[in-house]
């Protein structure tokens, strides 16, 4: 369960994390919904990175 | 008969010390439980030493084995200089561990159940990391965010990349503690939970049957000791991890 939970949190980290600030652009900058659409899909990817990093599948810049 | 696993996360306010804007500061279960955590760890390590016997006792060997863990953690994920960090490393992971163990005791208060303390602590590792490593390496530790041997069209959307998986480190960091001490003690008091709701249901029969939740019960609070102390190890591990990125930019 403690590895389990800790690659989700990680996943979980970085959808949460892209959206907040997508929707911070967005408010900001008024660019309603492509700031969130965008922020969200990169918050995803950098959520697969990390936790493929911290899987410990591929080396990254964490775990060199 | 009613389960409630949420109300052992009360925050209750011991008595007000005063008042900032409409915002009362008060001491509270979680910071006496703080004191108390801080409190044990001091015993432990003042106590520990105050004999300094060549042939370790109980508590000496107790204070050595907890000085020569946490170094050699980081010794092997930081490098040598990483022991300039010790102090810190050494502090939240005592911290966390004690805390984590005490709260598993019954009707004691989990002070990392709640995800302010551990953001609190997450942040401070945050930030010593990016200070440091700016005012070690200059400009030079933003490389840390440009990965070599990247083709130079897509190194502005991997550099975008890493600079979010940046930032998302405090957020992963101070989950991961958090749900882990939440998902456990919640799971412990429902199956806990089971055994009187049978009883009072069924009867007799029920009693009996109560017998199987009890056992999980037991299980999971052996599985819950682990997880206290894992949490906290795999706590301190990272923020060495962290810190050898502000030790060692551009690897």
């Amino acid at each position: 369960m403690a590895r389990g939970l800790r690659l989700s949190s990680e996943l979980i980290a970085g959808v949460v994390v892209g959206a907040v600030i997508g929707w911070g652009f967005d408010r900001l900058l008024s660019t309603s919904p492509f700031g969130l659409i965008v922020f969200f899909l990169l918050g995803f990817v950098a959520g697969v990175v990390n936790v493929v990093r911290s899987a410990g599948v591929a080396p990254g810049s964490a775990e060199r | 008969m009613k389960i409630d696993p949420i109300h052992q996360f009360n925050i209750e306010p011991l008595f007000t010390i005063g008042h900032i804007g409409n915002q009362t500061i008060a001491v509270t279960n979680s910071s006496l439980y703080m004191f108390l955590s801080v409190a044990l760890i001091s015993i432990l390590m003042i106590g520990g030493v105050a004999g300094r016997q060549l042939v370790p006792g109980r508590f000496q060997s107790m204070a050595e084995i907890s000085y020569e863990f946490v170094a050699s953690t980081i010794r092997s994920t930081a490098g040598t200089e990483g022991m300039k960090f010790f102090p810190l490393i050494f502090s939240l992971f005592m911290f966390i561990c004690v805390s984590n163990l005490v709260g598993i005791i019954p009707y004691t208060f989990t002070i990392s159940s709640h995800i302010i303390v551990t953001a609190a602590l997450a942040l401070l590792v945050f930030f010593t990391v990016l200070i440091y490593g700016i005012y070690k390496n200059g400009l030079k530790f933003f490389r840390i965010f440009v990965p070599s041997g990247v083709p130079i069209y897509i190194l502005p959307l991997v550099m975008f990349i890493e600079i979010l998986s940046f930032l998302l480190r405090p957020v992963s960091h101070s989950v991961r503690l958090f749900a882990n001490m939440l998902a456990g003690h919640i799971a412990l008091k429902v199956f806990a939970g089971f055994v009187a709701m049978l009883g009072v249901s069924l009867g007799a029969i029920g009693w009996i049957g109560g017998v199987m939740p009890l056992a999980l019960t037991v299980a999971l609070t052996a599985l819950e000791l682990l997880v206290a102390f894992l949490q906290a190890y795999v706590f301190a591990i990272l923020t060495c991890i962290y810190l050898n990125d502000a030790i060692h930019p551009g690897h």
